[in-house]
């Protein structure tokens, strides 16, 4: 009975009861049907018993009606072993159905969406309001609905000036004042801010890989430009295209680029040892399961190993859309401390303009170069490189090394001076370990590994054209971890590629080199490698120091040169060696890798090859002339007819509003999925939103303009025991805030809140030792807790850096889930652990006595105003009489208290990193911190 | 209407989680659940994360002390999956266990001098020596045994737990962590908290992580300058603006969330009284070993499970780390033993005396076990071995197991199952069924399927059955 219970319930309590009517195929059968008998009479051919299927039309349908209802309990239907059992009021439904024809229809949420009779979101919800005999809320009060909307669609609640201006303005203007409100908040940037944060659940956006290690990535570049992308209103059909294909878009930009790392948002595992393709596949597997919930509402990845056991997407399916996510250039262990490749620097608006401003200086220059000819500068002669004398490379220390080299035509890819033995087992977690120059296409490459290709540093110079023609000098300088003391890893930033005495730009191939400590630290020696190479060497030396530029130049005998340029050169350079790079998706160069059906889904079971492609009987035809990759997937999802898109996307963002989906199960759209409440409310939605140019500004206008979600929250006992769900919409919504919320408006009320928008991940409060006996031991990036400084502390909470294995308990207290898969729903639970971080978390602890502050110096004289101020910025209205003197009174005990002991008021006062105001009395201000403490767990203050 | 169409109910829809939370919180067991007569009302799982070597610990194999440094024959290693930390290695030598083995109690028991304590409770334990796991790496592993998946997502084994059985005890969470680093300083891996995460069930069942430094559980403690008796005036200065708002909205959340302030009040006495003990006489420190006075320590910890258990705290799971030994073994694994060894015994025998051994569930194990060959160079007696998940060892104890017994066989080489092979799905079967759960009857319904903790699989080992 339980799948169809929810229906049991709303239908029985509301209606006249699902009994009385005419059985709907969608509605009311299939749902009974999925739950309790498809498991063995579905589409699932290995499964199937008795060669009997009830998913489509052809059985024996008065056979069936026999079976469930027989007395006899060995003949009856589901069996008892199946664990399953249909009610009395179950089997009259199927009874009556199968009386009435048995007629099967397409699942609803197959059939594309059609633009309903009727118009407006309150046309769709009265009628069914009506049908049940019930009438909807009035309205809120003006100002409870811009403390609603303000936090629904900032993340922050109002100020009370703000409630004050608009209840005169609402007065005034009536509903032109409710809209220009609207338009307000969509166009503060904080809203781009709030409308992220539910996309980096579905994204399974962290900052660290997951696993093990879980030491720390970046990609928050890729989370600003999700910010970017809801604030600018960027057209939905664009936001799921550049984030699926945005590098196969015609000369796709920087931004299109980095919008791909929604696609290697996904856990990566560095634990040494694991076999590499097992996880690969898993990666691959990972961008399907997100792909299917976030815009197909549909668990795709059920059929990873075998067909679905529910809806018509078989394992072969499964696989063709995983075709399109399978011919990335990663590898299955990476990212032990920094990004995984594929990756590609990332600069930000500001550091794009300094390299454009540095790019014209130099060109500028370069038309009217004035080379000098400098004096050589003394540098020492080195030391040279023999066999006797290889290069000893460690991580911790400096070392340049230089030579000339005249390469004959045939190294095409060739060692010149090396420590890595290559012919190991490339499967040993010690593959490849030294360090080593190459001579790969006219370029240098320098590798410093500790395993390849993972664990390396590889840099390779952009322009060198080494060719046979003349003797060229080259010289590498690694610099050693002199200057970065508190550094975890050895990094390409750190290596400076030189021909000819002239620095060259360079491509970071991989940056992943964990940094032992000095003692453990061993020298890797390095020297010519004999038998690659062919052709001249000569003068080859090593410093045990980093050369400088201008001792490059001399040891090159590199003489006449254009200083004011070179330093031009030199600035660039430096700028774009240290801009953060993103994880990416790109397609690999050559043929593309295969796809197979994997067996039961193991890595290495493949079955059946398989071409990139959809369900298209099932879910629309492949766009005409669309490619075969993931552009051409882009496409066909945001096909104006496709069926599901849409109708996923417009309902995952009334679940953000109204606090759970028109339908509900906003993960599943598929045959275990819930009818919708209102399905041609949710189809009215979806056809708005496509015919809007998929803006999400509009359809979010569209819903909080609305007389359902103006409504007044509340109810009686009677009202919410008959819909405790509000599936119904007869009230307003009325729902705990999420974890991010709550935290950001105590900081803001606090006046602590620092908005300032995107840039690398902050570290607020955690408790010191929290990662005591759970991280790895290794010392990799992202295992120490350094709590930021200053404005770090006060940044909005999605700025917080989110480490998977152990995320921030403020946060997952919360409901807040660990990010290591996509989630389109979070749960909303009430626990006492809720009430002992509202009540003791520094951070609230610091903001109540924050807000205090506040409401001493603004609130007015008295006990009384000054705790209304409070009250009044934490909910949005003034108290009524008994709660002022409920505050009074704890007032009164709090003060009595810390003016016997002044001590401890100023205990109180000490926690949190803001300074303490000198000019209020000590028990004075705890006592109405203390009160404030209280004010901030409300209910009402922690629900919108 | 049947508990579980209840939960499941309550669960998709959201609503009265208030209700619900109030359940779990407040401790009536759901109708359905048990389903039939629990062995056990409680669980101790002491938890040896790395991957502790079953060769040099439980599984005594005489067979391989002749054939130090031979190879393993092709027909024993079949189709190992290597990791990638012995891939290069060009062989697979044999490397005997340098300890020790002798006979335990009166059933015999085999065990190795490096747990002497243990045998001492020999009579107590049923040891399962065919154990087998299909991961070989940590992270899979550790999650595997935990959750039933090697991939992260789904709920752990005591989130599962408490969303069947609920909590016995008004003041306590029903589920609690307790983490020990190894007293040689090196933890190598680390532990996450997926592993006490509630998955995809609602997230008021994951583990309560108890603490050895500090607050025991995350801000029990009043903020400094805040008495308790400030705190009460607070809490009843709250309750009433909440009660007066719920006279306004009519929504029951804001009654559960009064509830859960006074459960919080509660905590922050209940949990210090519970963490102290300084009141246990010296007889018992003595017992669990002069650590159990050293908060966060294993013996601490093992004192605190005892201490949860005559709570009914229904889950309590211990989590000891730094048995990854893949190089330096020999060095390593004996201090480990130290760790552990006597605290575990003395918790089994003082639950014995305290007459709670027959309806508490004690085990000791981790994710998988070691290779019977050489990780690295070898000599008889300084050897590390690599992950081994084709057999390894565990023992259980009280709780409705087989006292002094022991379950399942290995090869010669203590390689592969021989005989009585346990699937880590078997075990959480077994589990579940000692509480009284069918294992396949405790599910819970996630996008449109129905998952529980042994996947689709899972056979209770009866063999192992008092």
């Amino acid at each position: 009975m339980r799948g169809q219970f929810w229906f049991g319930l709303i239908a029985a309590a509301v209606c006249a009861g699902a009994e009385e009517r005419r059985p709907d195929y969608g509605r009311d059968v299939r749902p009974i049907l999925a739950e309790n008998c498809f498991h063995c009479h579905g589409q699932d051919g290995k499964k199937r018993m008795a060669g009997l299927r009830l998913d489509v039309p052809g059985a024996a349908l008065a056979k069936v009606s026999e079976r469930i209802s027989t007395k006899n309990a060995a003949m009856r239907m589901p069996p008892a072993s199946s664990n399953r059992s249909l009610t009395d009021g179950q089997i009259a439904t199927l009874k009556r159905w199968i009386e009435q024809g048995g007629q099967y229809a397409k699942h609803w949420a197959f059939v594309p969406p059609v633009r309903p009779a009727g118009d407006g979101i309150d046309f769709f919800v009265r009628q069914r309001l009506a049908a049940e005999g019930l009438k909807s809320n009035p309205p809120a009060a003006p100002g409870v609905w811009l403390r609603r909307v303000s936090l629904d669609l900032t993340g922050l609640p109002p100020a009370p000036a703000e409630i004050d201006t608009f209840v005169v303005d609402a007065k005034a203007r009536g509903e032109a004042a409710y809209r220009d409100a609207v338009r307000r908040l969509l166009a503060s940037p904080r809203y781009g801010e709030r409308m992220a944060m539910d996309w980096l659940d579905v994204a399974r956006y962290a900052d660290t890989h997951g696993f093990n290690n879980d030491s720390a990535r970046s990609m928050w570049r890729w989370r600003d430009w999700v910010i970017q992308a809801f604030n600018d209103n960027m057209p939905y059909n664009r936001f799921i295209t550049e984030q699926l294909a945005g590098d196969l878009l015609p000369n796709p930009t920087l931004d299109q680029r980095i919008a791909t790392g929604f696609g290697r948002n996904h856990v990566i595992n560095s634990e040494g040892g694991i076999i590499e393709e097992e996880y690969r596949v898993e990666y691959v597997a990972d961008r399907v399961r997100t792909l299917g919930m976030a815009w197909l509402g549909m668990t795709v990845e059920c059929a990873k190993c075998h067909d679905h056991k529910y809806d018509p997407v078989t394992q072969r399916d499964h696989y063709r859309f995983y075709a399109f996510f399978n011919n990335l250039p990663e590898l299955g262990e990476d990212g032990r401390v920094a990004n995984a490749v594929p990756m590609i620097p990332a600069p930000t608006a500001e550091e794009q303009r300094k390299l454009a401003a540095l790019d014209m200086a130099i060109a500028e220059r370069a038309a009217k170069t004035e080379p000098k000819d400098l004096a050589a500068i003394l540098v020492d002669a080195g030391t040279p490189i023999s066999i006797d004398n290889p290069v000893p490379v460690a991580k911790h220390d400096p070392v340049s090394f230089s030579f000339r080299l005249q390469p004959e035509p045939e190294n095409a890819d060739v060692a010149l001076y090396s420590s890595i033995d290559y012919g190991r087992n490339m499967a040993a977690t010690t593959y490849g370990r030294g360090i080593e120059l190459r001579l790969t296409g006219g370029e240098i490459e320098f590798r410093f590994a500790d395993r390849l290709p993972a664990y390396s540093i590889r840099v390779v110079t952009d322009g060198a054209a080494i060719r046979p023609e003349r003797m060229r000098h080259v010289a590498v300088v690694y610099e050693g971890a002199a200057g970065h003391p508190d550094a975890m890893r050895a990094q390409a930033a750190w290596v400076r590629m030189y021909v000819d005495g002239r620095e060259l730009p360079t491509r970071v191939l991989n940056d992943d080199l964990a940094m032992p400590d000095a003692k453990s630290d061993k020298p890797s020696k390095m020297k010519l490698k004999p038998g690659e190479y062919k052709g001249r060497v000569a003068e080859p030396v090593f410093w045990t120091k980093a050369l400088t530029a201008a001792e490059v130049r001399s040891v090159a005998g590199l003489r006449m040169v254009d200083i004011e340029l070179e330093e031009l050169r030199a600035q660039r350079l430096a700028l774009a060696r240290n801009v953060a790079t993103v994880m990416v998706m790109q397609e690999r160069e050559g043929k593309p890798r295969e796809t197979h059906v994997l067996l039961r889904g193991q890595y290495n079971m493949p079955g059946e090859a398989v071409e990139p492609g959809v369900p298209e009987e099932l879910l629309g035809a492949w766009p005409a002339g669309a490619p075969k990759n993931r552009l051409g997937l882009a496409k066909w999802l945001t096909k104006p007819d496709h069926p599901l898109t849409a109708r996923v996307v417009v309902n995952r963002f009334w679940q953000q509003l109204f606090g759970q989906g028109l339908v509900k199960t906003s993960d599943n759209f598929g045959l275990q999925g819930e009818f919708p409440s209102h399905p041609e409310l949710l189809d009215w939605l979806a056809r708005e939103f496509i015919d809007s140019g998929w803006s999400v500004k509009g359809l979010l206008e569209k819903m909080v303009l609305s007389a359902t979600y103006r409504q007044d929250a509340g109810g009686t006992k009677e009202a919410f025991a008959r819909d405790p769900e509000n599936r119904l919409l007869a009230r307003g919504p009325r729902f705990r805030l999420p974890a991010e919320v709550i935290r950001d408006q105590s900081l803001q009320f606090a006046g602590l809140l620092k908005n300032q928008a995107g840039g690398p991940s902050v570290f607020p409060y955690q408790t010191k030792d929290l990662y005591k006996g759970i991280v790895v031991a290794a010392d990799y990036p992202g295992t120490k807790w350094v709590e930021s400084k200053g404005e770090g502390l006060y940044r909005r909470s999605l700025y917080t850096f989110w480490k998977r294995t152990v995320p921030h308990p403020t946060m997952t207290v919360f409901d807040a889930p660990d990010r290591e898969f996509c989630i389109v729903r979070r749960s909303t639970t009430n626990t006492p652990l809720q009430a002992l971080t509202l009540l003791n978390d520094p951070t609230f602890v610091e903001a109540a006595r924050k807000l205090a502050e506040r409401a001493v110096r603004e609130g007015g004289a008295s006990p009384e105003a000054r705790l209304a101020f409070a009250f009044r910025v934490a909910t949005g209205r003034p108290p009524d009489a008994a709660e002022s003197r409920t505050l009074l009174d704890t007032f009164a005990q709090m003060r009595t208290r810390y003016l016997a002991d002044e001590g401890a008021a100023q205990t109180l006062l000490a926690v949190g990193a803001s300074p303490v105001v000198a000019s209020i009395a000590p028990a004075e201000l705890a006592a109405y911190a203390a009160v404030v403490n209280v004010i901030l767990n409300m209910d009402e203050v922690i629900t919108k | 209407m049947s508990f579980l169409s209840r939960r499941a109910l309550l669960a998709k829809t959201g609503y009265g989680l208030g209700a619900a939370a109030l359940h779990s919180l407040l401790g009536a067991a759901p109708k359905a659940f048990p389903n039939f007569a629990p062995r056990a009302k409680r669980v101790i799982f002491l938890f040896q994360a790395g991957g502790p070597s079953h060769l040099d610990l439980l599984d005594y194999k005489p067979q391989m002390k002749s054939r130090f440094d031979e190879d393993i024959p092709p027909s024993i290693f079949g189709t190992q999956r290597i990791t990638g930390m012995v891939a290069h290695q060009d062989r697979f030598p044999v490397v005997p266990t340098m300890y020790g083995f002798k006979q335990h109690g009166q059933c015999g028991q085999w065990l190795s001098d490096r747990l002497p304590e243990t045998g001492k409770i020999a009579d107590e334990i049923c040891v399962l020596r065919a154990m087998h796991t299909e991961a070989i790496n940590h992270d899979p592993a550790i999650t595997f045994i935990q959750t039933g998946s090697q991939l992260p997502g789904r709920p752990s084994m005591g989130s599962w737990i408490d969303y069947g059985l609920g909590s016995e005890n008004e003041n306590l969470p029903a589920f609690v962590v307790l983490n020990s680093l190894p007293g040689n300083g090196m933890p190598d891996q680390g532990l996450l908290a997926r592993l006490w995460g509630a998955g995809f069930l609602p997230s008021r069942y994951q583990g309560v992580q108890f603490r050895g430094g500090g607050d025991a559980v995350l801000h029990l403690s009043n903020p400094p300058g805040i008495t308790r008796e400030q705190r009460r005036s607070q809490l009843d200065g709250l309750a009433a603006l909440n009660k007066r708002l719920h006279g306004q909205m009519g929504d029951p959340e804001i009654e559960t969330r009064i509830a859960q302030y006074e459960m919080a009040f509660r905590m922050q006495a209940s949990v210090p009284e519970l963490v102290d003990t300084s009141g246990e006489p010296a007889h018992i420190h003595e017992l669990y070993g002069e650590d159990s006075k050293k908060p966060g320590t294993f013996a601490a910890n093992c004192l605190l499970a005892r201490r949860l258990a005559e709570r009914n705290v229904r889950f309590i799971q211990l989590y000891h780390r730094g048995w990854d030994h893949h190089g330096g073994l020999t060095e390593k694994l004996p201090s480990l033993a130290r760790d552990v060894d006597r605290a575990s015994a003395a918790l089994v025998q003082d639950l014995k005396q305290r007459g709670m051994l027959d309806d508490t569930l004690v085990i000791w194990g981790g994710e998988f076990g070691r290779t019977p060959y050489a990780q690295g160079p070898s000599k008889a007696d300084s050897y590390g071995r690599d992950h081994h998940g084709r057999v390894f060892s565990l023992w259980m104890a009280g709780g409705g197991v087989k006292r002094g017994f022991s379950y399942g066989a290995s090869d010669d080489y203590g390689f592969n199952v021989a005989e009585g092979g346990v699937h880590v799905h078997d075990l959480q079967a077994t589990i579940l069924f000692l509480l009284g759960i069918d294992h396949q009857k405790l599910t819970y319904l996630f996008q449109g399927r129905q998952f529980r903790l042994t996947d689709v699989a899972g056979r209770v080992v009866k063999e192992i059955l008092s």
